[in-house]
């Protein structure tokens, strides 16, 4: 059984509870939980950034379509978007271990149309479209995607990758922590406050 | 400790933990024996401190290895990537159900059982329910009436820490109450609208053992709406954060765990239980446990299954089964239907935290008050209530994308409030748990058998349900209101109860006025095996009350040599 602390990166994951003891043993032993917990988030975190991480769903090349789309969808302003926020790691993860087979094949899918689609606009794979024509693509296939009706047929490919996305980059940390506001513990609950008091939406 | 023990208790959940507390506070040797893995408070709730991005899947979890471990399970609301550890794997503990009867059996090995994962709503239970039965002949007379458990739910409600509002209703008693959390802006519209357009009909914080100020050195809740991961805060009340702990304390706590009792051990000479018969989960052996009192607090088809298995000549079809009640008349609550809508306006308002809880209509259908409506069911049923802004999840529900959708979303979006029924159900012999004949787990425990189903009563509930949730969300002016009905099967609101039935005559019921079995003296039930109907609120209040209650006689009938 996978455990959820381990990252996609890990090939050799430890168990959980030896990770909790070797992080105690290592700290004095005499560890809180949140530290324990910060001490763990830090090892994946560099698990994650020592290289050490491939797609597990996609080519390189899907990856990359992926996180092309997914930044149109959220793109960087006075915050970073969804390229930085890893969100394309996220897809992938969940094509590798969520999605059913068929389900994955019908978003690989959905990646191959719109390159066919970049195709036939502007003669070109989408990655080597300009900005502006991939845009063009992509408007024109959310339009599609809400135009059809859900009740016949699979989930719209855009409709899925649109909604990955926003998962993605909303609960990432950039996401909730620069974009949104998070507090991982409020204290207390006020039911009704002023909205300039919070400033933007609750990540969670 | 040596054995026998002063006493056994079966199972570590919210009344497990209840059992040793109270039964070694009053001086007796106590063993509680878990079928799970032992958890230790706050070091083994290893996801409590994760942020959003710290899951690999984001919450989402893995569908494939859900549907292939956690079919039943993963079904349940606070399932998911941060709380399957505290969820059985289903594949590793089968049981039975008929083709066109499914049942939703939600589970939680472990230490603290499903204390840990419980919902936390704390109602008390009026005589317009223990007269229930009697009144309209479904099941059979509850051999208690509230004042007999005032007592005990002022007794556990000091102990666990219950936050709420009073409403000086008959039919929903107040309790002892921690101040209650507060009602969203939106809550407070629809309340006014509510209470304005329907006399008598009332819109409360839910009551809920999350602690609103710090309490019993546990505390406070810090308002981060995640119970089910655990909490090192002791913000709500588990066994693990409040009542093993007190029951430790006094010395004469042991606990075992990874022991999966098989039966009750009873002795014909002298018509006693004298211990259980117990399978370690891990190495798969046999081994005994003598003592001198067992409560059984192993969870409504748990607590079936043991005595159904425990035969002898005497009880050939289950122990205590004179009645041949044991394992029928089982019950849970309908829910998953009801009416949700927009909240117009207050768009420049918004809330601080994430309450764990909602808030809540207390049953106003078949009071027994003069000039009522006139419904075509039996009894009634409570609506609880969720609202809020909706969030940046909206956006996946619309055309647009770039600078325009992240400005947007940056925004809350409008306020929504979404009502669920929570209807009675009846009790009904043809709701049962039996055993079957052949298959068993891997540890050589024959299946549980679960066939049950909703009833006529039951259907009515949920469509009046369903119009009055309309009715309401309209009269108190949202708009877009729509009903829903997601049909659950019964099991889903993990309110089952009824197995081994309280009453007054041992012809018809199993166990009598203080949980004690008819059958055998020094045998108790308290969990929610023990009910004779069901309520339309959450039952786990009164279970706690009418532990700490048996406990008390237990105990006195010791000290006279009567048992």
């Amino acid at each position: 059984m996978r455990d959820p602390l381990m990252t996609q990166s890990s090939n050799d994951p430890i168990d959980r509870r030896e990770a909790l003891r070797r992080a105690a043993l290592l700290l004095g032993g005499t560890l809180s939980t949140s530290t324990i917990a910060g001490v763990l988030a830090g090892c994946e975190v560099r698990r994650t950034s020592e290289g050490a991480w491939a797609p597990r769903a996609l080519t390189s090349d899907q990856l990359e379509l992926v996180a092309t789309i997914a930044e149109h969808i959220v793109p960087e302003t006075d915050t970073p978007g969804a390229r930085a926020a890893l969100v394309h790691r996220f897809i992938d993860a969940m094509l590798a271990d969520s999605y059913l087979p068929d389900e994955r094949q019908h978003f690989l899918a959905g990646l191959a149309d719109v390159d066919a689609r970049a195709q036939r606009s502007s003669g070109r794979a989408f990655l080597r479209c300009a900005t502006i024509e991939q845009r063009a693509v992509l408007d024109q296939l959310d339009r599609e995607a809400f135009a059809a009706t859900l009740d016949r047929g699979a989930t719209p490919f855009f409709r899925t990758m649109k909604e990955l996305t926003l998962v993605g980059y909303y609960t990432s940390e950039i996401g909730a922590t620069r974009e949104l506001r998070h507090a991982p513990v409020p204290g207390r609950f006020e039911g009704c406050v002023p909205l300039d008091q919070i400033g933007r939406a609750w990540a969670v | 400790m040596i054995e026998p023990y002063d006493a056994i208790v079966v199972g570590s959940g919210i009344t497990g933990g209840w059992a040793a507390k109270e039964l070694c506070e009053k001086g007796l040797r106590t063993l509680v024996i878990e079928r799970g893995r032992h958890v230790e408070h706050g070091k083994d709730y290893v996801t409590e401190w994760w942020q959003p991005w710290q899951f690999a899947h984001r919450g989402r979890g893995e569908q494939q290895l859900y549907e292939r471990d956690y079919a039943i399970q993963s079904k349940n609301y606070a399932f998911g990537e941060a709380t399957r550890h505290f969820f059985v794997n289903d594949r590793d503990h089968p049981y039975v159900t008929p083709d066109d009867q499914p049942f939703r059996w939600i589970r939680g090995y472990q230490l603290g059982g499903r204390s840990l994962i419980w919902g936390r709503a704390c109602w008390r239970w009026s005589d317009l329910d223990f007269t229930a039965n009697g009144r309209d002949g479904h099941g059979v007379d509850w051999p208690i009436r509230y004042r007999d458990l005032a007592p005990w739910y002022a007794y556990v409600e000091r102990f666990i820490g219950v936050s709420g509002e009073r409403l000086g209703l008959a039919h929903l008693p107040d309790g002892e109450f921690l101040p209650p959390w507060e009602l969203t802006c939106a809550e407070r519209v629809v309340k006014q609208g509510i209470e304005r357009a329907f006399r008598g009909r009332r819109v409360t914080i839910t009551r809920v053992a999350n602690l609103t100020r710090a309490h019993g050195g546990r505390g406070p809740c810090q308002a981060r709406n995640q119970c089910a991961r655990g909490c090192s805060f002791g913000g709500y009340f588990s066994s693990l954060s409040a009542t093993l702990p007190a029951a430790r304390q006094t010395g004469r706590l042991t606990v075992v765990t990874d022991a999966i009792v098989h039966s009750v051990i009873y002795d014909e000479r002298t018509n006693r239980v004298t211990g259980v018969r117990v399978i370690d989960a891990n190495t798969k052996a046999a081994r005994e446990y003598s003592g001198g009192l067992v409560f059984l607090c192993a969870s409504t088809i748990g607590t079936a299954q043991i005595l159904l298995s425990s035969r002898s000549p005497r009880f050939p079809t289950g122990l205590a089964n004179s009645s041949g009640e044991l394992g029928h008349n089982l019950m849970d609550h309908i829910s998953k239907a009801g009416a949700r809508g927009t909240v117009p306006g207050l768009e420049d308002k918004y809330v601080y935290g994430r309450r764990p809880t909602g808030s809540y209509i207390p049953r106003f259908r078949n009071l027994g008050v003069p000039g009522e409506a006139k419904v075509g069911f039996l009894r009634g049923y409570g609506m609880q209530a969720g609202s809020g802004r909706q969030g940046w999840g909206r956006g996946a529900e619309a055309p647009g994308l770039g600078v325009e959708l992240k400005q947007r979303l940056r925004e809350p979006g409008p306020w929504g409030i979404t009502l669920q029924g929570y209807g009675e159900c009846l009790p009904r012999h043809e709701n049962y748990v039996d055993l079957d004949p052949e298959r068993t787990d891997q540890w050589g425990i024959p299946l549980p058998r679960v066939h049950c189903s909703w009833g006529e009563n039951e259907r009515a509930i949920r469509e009046d349900v369903k119009t009055q949730g309309a009715e309401m969300l309209e009269a108190a002016g949202c708009s877009n209101v729509e009903t829903y009905d997601e049909d659950g099967p019964p099991g889903f609101s993990v309110h089952e109860m009824g197995t081994a039935r309280m009453g007054r005559d041992p012809r018809t019921s199993v166990l009598n006025a203080h949980n004690q079995a008819h059958d055998v003296p020094n045998l108790f039930v308290t969990d929610g095996a023990c009910m004779a109907s069901s309520s339309c609120v959450n039952p786990s209040l009164t279970y706690m009350a009418l532990t700490a209650r048996a406990v008390d006689f237990a105990v006195s009938e010791l000290k006279r040599r009567n048992l």
